[in-house]
């Protein structure tokens, strides 16, 4: 059962996630019908997953919110920002109680009443009559009977035998229908042939329903909206009458029941006859065989209309969803891994053992082992990688909230959002990153009259910005706000004890105080952020994922995090170079270009900048960065042009080896200090490589060009 | 006659299997348990601007290993490579976490079998090494061999300190040309 409600769970998510989406996209276009066809279907696959689980008071609350949009949908409403507001806090509540469905919390507990008050509010305003629900049928349950305007349904149900194969419960259904009012149900069963060939997933029972109620019909059918494919299905109506209270009517059906013979239309229409109660003729018309194809046809007319890209159905389309992905548990896809590292070894000696033997025929096939396994990588740890722009899309929401709630106009900017991450990094990324983005926007930003008057736009901006850098990936969120004044955190940290008012610190280290536990310079503690509980707790998930975090701010310019996380892709495209007789791969992502130089060249070199492809490129000299004896002036080296972030950087290798597919292994924590080795990997003759992260060779490069300026 | 099987039995539950080894004329000792394996010295990959007791890291069987210079842990020269060399592949608890490390040494003496209740203390003073190193003096024949605390000397913990040092070195290094 737990494994069925994680299943819910996911699933629930991933539909609130659309729901998001749709909801936001419909705030920018509300008059936008596909939008609000997607919001409510979206919330009517939510409603019916919930009472298939059983989980009643989520069904209702969505079962609430559906049906204004089920109004606006069919016309009768209109969108208004109170409804969208109301729906986006809604679903804020939905995130919380689908792991909560008891509301045992009692903040959901409040909460979830208020916001049904909310809803109905809504639904009344609009001058509709609410549907009433299991929630209102105790809360008030004059709404039930109130103008004594019910009339009585009759549905007949009767589902192809094929009706349970694909999970489907009829039962629910009719649990559904029952709640519209006082209901009769009669099943039918159809007699077992043969036990022998007797197949229990056959679906042989019908049921007739007699339900007496005031919702309009299309609301009944909509019950079975996923039904109808594969069930027949007619509804009745019978005008002004309530026949189940009636006693003759009761009796007469038990009857009925007891002679086990079926219910036809023609016998109730002739039941309703005997009791002599008048039936306006304009119904009883409609109701005959052909009952069910007028459903079918209106239905389908409906869609057509509302929403003309999608011609059939919506729940062909679902299913279609369904089919398209499966979900396979992360220890097969690690085992997986595993063996397509091992392979992409096994084919480096391969390879090798080619070079050093030269059979034309044994290259054909080592080439395309080689091509094969490394798309067979491609797809192996694409399985895993999700794009970032997943959850780029939810902080939208959230700038949105939180601006408003400031009064502050902010452009959020996204940028990179292809940038591919584990799965379960980007899970964990992702309240760390909402905590930021809140603090950028409550402290970073200004408000639009100071902004004006600093000569900033009225607008503020945050970016949120991914990109990889050797086998990392770097999320940046950048302000252009007020900035973190360094000298009001020395003052903090210095009143808070974490420093000596004597200390010698650069902005750097100051900066670093913004992560101490319960540090917070905000003067005023708000809703939204200042509480200081935060960025300890940042920095912490970030170590966690055995990332890193920093820090850059400049006074009124703004302020910018950088995140720093290890890419999980353990095996990489990568250039293998030689320096000094000892082998290193640069990751093939940030290789630019390569260029050959003579050693004088770099000797003679003040500046350290040499002219490529008439551009001055900045150029690192690994032999000398990492003390190994130069090489002599005649000889030459090569220059690896790699890219890191926006600037290009020149490094110096004594070979270029050749491509090379690398499955990085960790060279361990003893080598924690060198972290510009991200990793090893192992050769074709078993000889090891070491994995340079360019970017913090650059970082380690400039902060001994800075050193050397100050001695 | 009982008595003395059960007398036998405690000693051999007491007792534990010892692997000695040298570093220059000293002897050591290492817990068998402690050793997965021992290794001739293959090629050492060296990662730059390390500690100079980080020797580098070697394939062991597909695994990246990093190799120790016991000898430069104990204050020593560095080690010189003879045919005697060899790397003991040693796990070792860092931090709640088992780790393996290999450990080269100047030889491999033997296994012999020690009953752990004859181990002495360490003395705490009048010791060339570490004490926090020594797990205790084992006494054979006319000499004595350290039993060594290998998740005290192969720990990474005391790397921070160490290696504040050496990026000093380098920093100063540069900052003399």
């Amino acid at each position: 059962m737990d494994q069925m409600k994680a299943i819910y769970i996911q699933e629930a998510n991933e539909l609130l996630e659309n729901l998001e989406v749709s909801l936001l996209s419909l705030e920018d276009n509300p008059s936008d019908k596909s939008n609000i066809e997607q919001v409510f279907r979206v919330m009517h696959t939510l409603k019916g997953n919930s009472s298939m689980f059983g989980l009643a008071v989520i069904a209702e609350f969505v079962h609430d919110l559906e049906t204004i949009y089920d109004k606006i949908r069919q016309g009768e409403m209109t969108l208004s920002k109170e409804i969208l507001n109301t729906t986006l806090a809604s679903f804020d509540h939905l995130n919380k109680i689908i792991v909560d469905s008891e509301l045992q919390d009692p903040d959901n507990k409040k909460n979830h009443a208020e916001l049904i008050q909310r809803i109905h509010a809504l639904i009344h305003v609009e001058g509709v009559v609410p549907t009433p629900t299991k929630v209102e049928e105790v809360a008030k349950s004059d709404v039930l009977t109130l103008d004594g305007k019910n009339r009585t349904i009759h549905i007949s149900f009767e589902p192809d035998e094929t009706f349970l194969l694909d999970g489907s419960n009829p039962l629910l259904l009719i649990i559904e229908i029952t709640q519209f009012g006082k209901s009769i149900v009669v099943p039918h069963i159809k007699p077992v042939e043969d036990i022998l060939t007797f197949d229990p997933t056959k679906c042989l029972t019908s049921w007739d329903i007699f339900l007496e109620t005031d919702v309009p019909i299309s609301q009944i059918q909509d019950v079975f909206v996923f039904a109808e494919m594969s069930a027949s299905i007619s509804v009745s109506e019978y005008p002004c009458v309530e026949l189940i209270s009636n006693e003759t009517f009761n009796k007469k059906v038990s009857e009925l029941v007891q002679s086990e013979s079926l219910i036809s239309v023609e016998m109730i229409s002739q039941l309703v006859k005997e009791l002599g109660i008048a039936i306006e003729t304009s119904n009883t018309t409609e109701i005959s065989e052909s009952e069910k194809i007028e459903i079918h046809s209106f239905d389908e007319v409906k869609i057509d209309e509302v929403k003309p890209d999608v011609p059939v159905a919506n729940s062909p389309l679902v299913k279609e969803k369904v089919v398209s992905s499966i979900r396979v548990s992360s220890d097969k896809l690690d085992e997986l891994m595993n063996l397509v590292s091992e392979l992409v070894t096994t084919q480096a000696s391969l390879t090798l053992y080619n070079q050093k033997n030269e059979t034309p025929e044994l290259e054909i096939i080592s080439e395309n082992i080689e091509k094969l396994s490394r798309r067979l990588r491609d797809i192996a740890f694409g399985m895993t990688l999700v794009p970032i722009n997943n959850m780029f899309g939810r902080f939208q929401r959230l700038v949105r909230d939180v601006s408003l709630a400031l009064n502050k106009e902010v452009q959020f900017v996204t940028e990179g959002g292809e940038t591919e991450l584990d799965k379960s990094i980007i899970e964990t990324l992702t309240d760390p990153l909402m905590h930021i983005i809140r603090n950028s926007l409550d402290h970073g930003l200004e408000l639009p009259e100071t902004r004006e008057k600093l000569g900033k736009p009225r607008k503020g901006t945050v970016k949120l910005k991914a990109f990889y850098s050797g086998i990392s990936v770097y999320i940046q969120i950048i302000d252009d706000g007020k900035g973190i004044d360094a000298e009001v955190i020395r003052e903090k940290a210095i009143s808070k004890g974490f420093m000596k008012p004597d200390d010698v610190l650069t902005d750097k280290e100051i900066f670093d105080f913004i992560f101490y536990p319960g540090f917070s310079t905000a003067a005023v503690v708000t809703d939204i952020s200042g509480r200081g509980v935060g960025m300890d707790v940042v920095k912490r998930n970030i170590t966690e994922l055995k990332g890193a975090i920093l820090v850059e701010s400049k006074v009124n310019v703004g302020t910018t995090l950088t995140i720093k996380l290890p890419l999980s892709l353990s095996i990489i495209d990568g250039l293998l170079v030689d320096v000094a007789n000892v082998n290193y791969i640069i990751p093939l992502s940030v290789v630019d270009k390569c260029y050959e130089v003579e050693n004088r060249q770099m000797m003679n070199n003040f500046n350290e900048l040499l002219v490529l492809d008439d551009k001055q490129v900045p150029f690192i000299n690994i032999r000398k960065e990492f003390g190994y004896q130069p090489l002599s002036g005649s000889e030459k080296s090569q220059i690896i042009v790699v890219s890191d972030a926006e600037r290009k950087v020149g490094i110096s290798v004594d070979h270029i080896v050749g491509e090379y597919q690398a499955v990085v292994k960790p060279i361990g924590k003893y080598y924690k200090n060198q972290d510009f080795i991200s990793g090893a990997t192992i050769l074709g003759d078993g000889s090891i490589a070491l994995v340079m992260d360019s970017h913090k060779i650059i970082d380690l490069y400039t902060e001994h060009v800075k050193y050397d300026m100050k001695s | 006659m009982s008595n003395e099987l059960n007398k036998d039995k405690v000693i051999s539950i007491e007792s534990e299997s010892f692997l000695s080894f040298k570093l220059g004329e000293e002897s050591f000792t290492i817990p068998v348990m402690k050793i997965m394996e021992i290794l001739e010295v293959p090629k050492i990959t060296r990662v730059p601007q390390a500690p100079n007791f980080l020797v580098g890291v070697i394939n062991l069987r597909g695994a990246v290993l990093p190799v120790i210079d016991t000898r430069i842990k104990f204050g020593m020269s560095a080690i010189d490579f003879t045919i005697n060399t060899c790397i003991l592949v040693v796990s070792v608890m860092s931090n709640d976490e088992l780790i393996q490390v290999g450990a080269l040494v100047d030889s491999v003496s033997e296994v012999f079998e020690f009953s752990t209740d004859k181990i002495k203390p360490a003395p705490t003073i009048a010791t060339r090494y570490r004490a926090d190193y020594i797990a205790g003096m084992i006494q054979e024949d006319d000499h004595f061999i350290m039993a060594l605390d290998v998740d005290k000397v192969f720990s990474s913990n005391d790397l921070d300190s160490i290696n504040t040092a050496s990026n000093l070195n380098i920093k100063e290094h540069n900052g003399d040309e």
